[in-house]
């Protein structure tokens, strides 16, 4: 018996808050769907928020879209490798990850190597490969479960279907996110801001652009059955571009983003389950969640236009990103 | 089966041929303009307004279905209007940088498309069959009506850049050029602008939301390996979107009917087709192709080793095969060495390698080559005779005929190189 339904948007917080409070009392820890939603919902939050704004600042978003898009061919991959687990559930979380990085190498190495090979220019190559490879990843998916609808649910997100081995791998990565930034710090912030010192004081910038590249894969493939493919890249770029607005040192932006992206997912999850309370329609969590996304951008654009015209403040010293 | 003339399978073959050639001529555009990622925006910015399309005539109208295609075309081509326009302000206003400003923009218009798409779901469930078509695109079900849309915007797309292909010549490669000659700019652009959303727009229908930006980079990026004439690319790019599209559907329909229940969506089929076109041709035309540029430095590589091979022997008058092989790649220097012979400059009795006549002259002129260009190195351009050699090393395989001719008479028909040897007198080559 899910303790939630029928709750509208506070009761879902009055809910949510009194089971935590049991739980620290120690009262036995069992999660309810919405719980679980919200935990993986969070810890994508979390793990977008922080490589987030180093995609942004290194330009490498459209190449975040195009990983993400592959992904999808890299879980179809990680099917075939251990097709003896098929079952209907995606649960083996180290061969799901694996398939990640296989597709993230080689959507990061085509894409090279158009570009450096071929000589193509860059968004050429970028689209090239990741079109075709999702297209390729589709087929897959058809041909493989004779299902199309595999691949719709992997594009629009299906949080109802998260279950508890999904919460081991998106609490993972975004333990790993966590822990690769706090330990490469310096180094990711020195790359972002001033790529041609990074290397000439020996900083490995080709190393920390395959970091990034493979967390970026890994974060996309956790995000990818509660949100899809497309609404990860809202939870990338929306937060960070939302508080690069009134906030401009990295290492505040670095909270505020992964704050901001949680904000959003608790708030469509909460959304979302009071909809249903009130309607009886149960709308996308992930179309929630990128649209609170669009109004918190908004707003804050909003504010800032006013605190401008009221105090003349200028606002944004950073050129771009 | 004819796929031109059956009533079924027409529809579809000619719908997807004329969508697809729209979109390659408007490829090339955005391939020139080094803006192809925004089709991938404005492609996932036009899926909520098509839906909300789809809602309006459920609403409104729901006696009008059989017009449902206008409600789409009308809805996506407004959110992709919109999605375009937040993408400029983005990048003027608040200075976003234009590939998080594209991605934002497409991930949200997308997300706020799934959230109508859901709620389409749940109230309006006969209705929601045409909103997942948009996803992956469906070929299968178009219809004349479709043909006739698809026909206008391809005759449009074709039209616009016969009769105006001067000034858009001049715009794509030098805006400001163009402008200063007196092209409106502006007007172009926007024209441009609205060709391309109608392109997306349309070809949504049967490729899907997800990869109709594909259908614009493949076809372009193919046709652009070919040639550096802009007619010529605006031709073969068409010609390889109307391939793949044909390509694309008969694929799908054949092997629907060869494996019953495998039925693979055409829109996906037909990006691969275009990608494959796309590979073959960056791996295979003729002058940009990886394959014959990569033979053309084999083979220049190997006339290297060839002339070092030849200088050697020379140098030596005879030389050990054994010898030959610890400098060389053993691998390398036999096939080398067979070839020589073969040409009949080297000639082999027991392990030992002596030139021919032939031979002699080929290695004397390669060694002139080199003895000139170190003499000119020290004489004209004043370097150090000890550091000349290694640049000679390398301009002994380049300098032409011509060239050796223009340094024996700067030089004035030199005799002794900076090192006090002999420099080969120029002896004709048979």
């Amino acid at each position: 018996m899910n303790p939630y339904s029928g709750a509208g948007f506070f009761e879902f917080f009055a809910i949510l808050f009194q089971r935590l409070a049991q739980v620290c009392m120690g009262a036995p820890l069992t999660l309810a769907t919405d719980e679980v939603q919200l935990a993986v919902l969070a810890c994508c939050a979390i793990a977008c928020g922080l490589i987030g704004p180093f995609l942004v600042l290194k330009r490498m978003t459209m190449f975040a879209n195009s990983l993400s898009h592959t992904s999808l061919l890299g879980v179809v991959g990680a099917f075939l490798i251990g097709s003896s687990l098929w079952d209907g559930t995606i649960a083996d979380i180290s061969i799901l990850l694996l398939g990640a990085f296989i597709a993230a190498l080689l959507t990061a190495g085509l894409t090279e190597t158009l570009s450096r090979l071929f000589r193509l220019q860059p968004d050429a190559s970028i689209g090239l490969v990741f079109t075709t490879l999702f297209a390729l990843g589709v087929i897959c998916v058809t041909l493989f479960t004779k299902n199309a609808h595999i691949s719709t649910e992997a594009v629009m997100g299906n949080p109802d279907a998260l279950q508890w081995s999904d919460l081991k791998l998106s609490a993972l990565i975004a333990f790993l996110n966590i822990g690769l930034v706090l330990f490469l710090y310096r180094r990711l912030q020195l790359a972002s801001f001033d790529e041609p010192f990074a290397k000439a004081i020996g900083a490995p910038a080709n190393g920390l652009r395959l970091t990034l590249f493979l967390l970026t894969s890994a974060t996309c493939t956790g995000a990818f059955r509660a949100v899809g493919v497309l609404v990860v890249l809202a939870l990338l770029t929306g937060p960070y571009l939302t508080a690069r607005l009134f906030c401009h040192r990295l290492s505040h932006l670095l909270i505020w983003t992964p704050c901001i992206g949680l904000v959003a997912c608790t708030i469509g999850v909460a959304l979302s389950r009071s909809i249903l309370s009130w309607t009886g329609m149960p709308l996308s969590t992930s179309g929630l969640i990128a649209t609170f996304i669009a109004l918190i951008f908004l707003s804050a654009l909003f504010v800032r236009r006013r605190k401008k015209t009221r105090t003349g403040w200028t606002g944004s010293a950073l050129p771009a990103g | 089966m004819n796929y031109f003339t059956d009533p079924i399978l027409r529809a579809p073959t000619i719908g997807c041929i004329l969508m697809c050639v729209a979109a390659s001529l408007m490829g090339v555009v955005l391939l020139l303009q080094r803006r192809l990622l925004v089709g991938e925006s404005i492609s996932h910015a036009a899926y909520p307004g098509a839906i909300l399309g789809i809602l309006a005539l459920a609403l409104l109208g729901p006696e009008w279905e059989e017009y449902s295609f206008l409600a789409v075309l009308i809805g996506a081509l407004g959110s992709s209007w919109l999605g375009m326009k937040a993408i400029e302000r983005m990048e003027r206003k608040i200075k976003i940088r234009s590939d998080a400003a594209l991605c934002f923009t497409l991930a949200i218009f997308f997300g706020f498309g799934i959230l109508l798409a859901s709620w389409l779901q749940e109230s309006l469930p006969q209705w929601a069959s045409q909103a997942q078509v948009l996803l992956f695109g469906q070929a299968a079900t178009l219809t004349d009506e479709h043909i006739m849309i698809y026909a206008l915007l391809a005759l449009g797309c074709t039209l616009f850049i016969l009769f105006a292909f001067r000034p858009l010549q001049a715009l794509l490669f030098d805006r400001g050029y163009s402008k200063s000659i007196g092209i409106n700019t502006r007007s172009f652009e926007r024209a441009l602008f609205w060709l391309l959303l109608f392109s997306i727009v349309v070809g949504i229908r049967s490729v899907g939301v997800i990869l109709m930006s594909g259908m614009l980079i493949a076809p372009a990026i193919a046709a652009r390996q070919f040639s550096n004439h802009l007619k010529t690319i605006f031709l073969l790019s068409a010609l390889i979107g109307a391939l793949s599209g044909l390509l694309g559907n008969v694929l799908s329909v054949e092997i629907a009917l060869r494996y019953d229940s495998l039925f693979l969506p055409t829109g996906p089929m037909i990006i691969l087709v275009s990608a494959t076109f796309a590979l073959l041709s960056l791996l295979f035309s003729p002058k940009r192709g990886i394959a014959f540029r990569l033979a053309r430095l084999a083979s220049f590589r190997l006339r290297c080793l060839e002339e070092n091979i030849l200088k050697e022997i020379w140098k030596r008058r005879e030389i050990e095969f054994a010898e030959l092989k610890r400098h060389y790649h053993p691998i390398l220097a036999t096939f080398v060495l067979q070839r020589l012979i073969g040409q009949g400059w080297v000639d082999r009795k027991g392990g030992v390698l002596t030139l021919s006549d032939d031979g002699q002259t080929r290695a004397a002129s390669i060694v002139r080559l080199h003895r000139l260009w170190e003499l000119y190195l020290t004489e004209q351009l004043g370097w150090q005779a000890e550091k000349v050699h290694m640049s000679a090393e390398e301009m002994e395989h380049i300098l032409t005929p011509e060239l050796e001719e223009r340094l024996t008479k700067l030089l004035s028909d030199p005799q002794r190189d900076p090192h006090a040897q002999p420099i080969p007198q120029k002896r004709p080559v048979l």
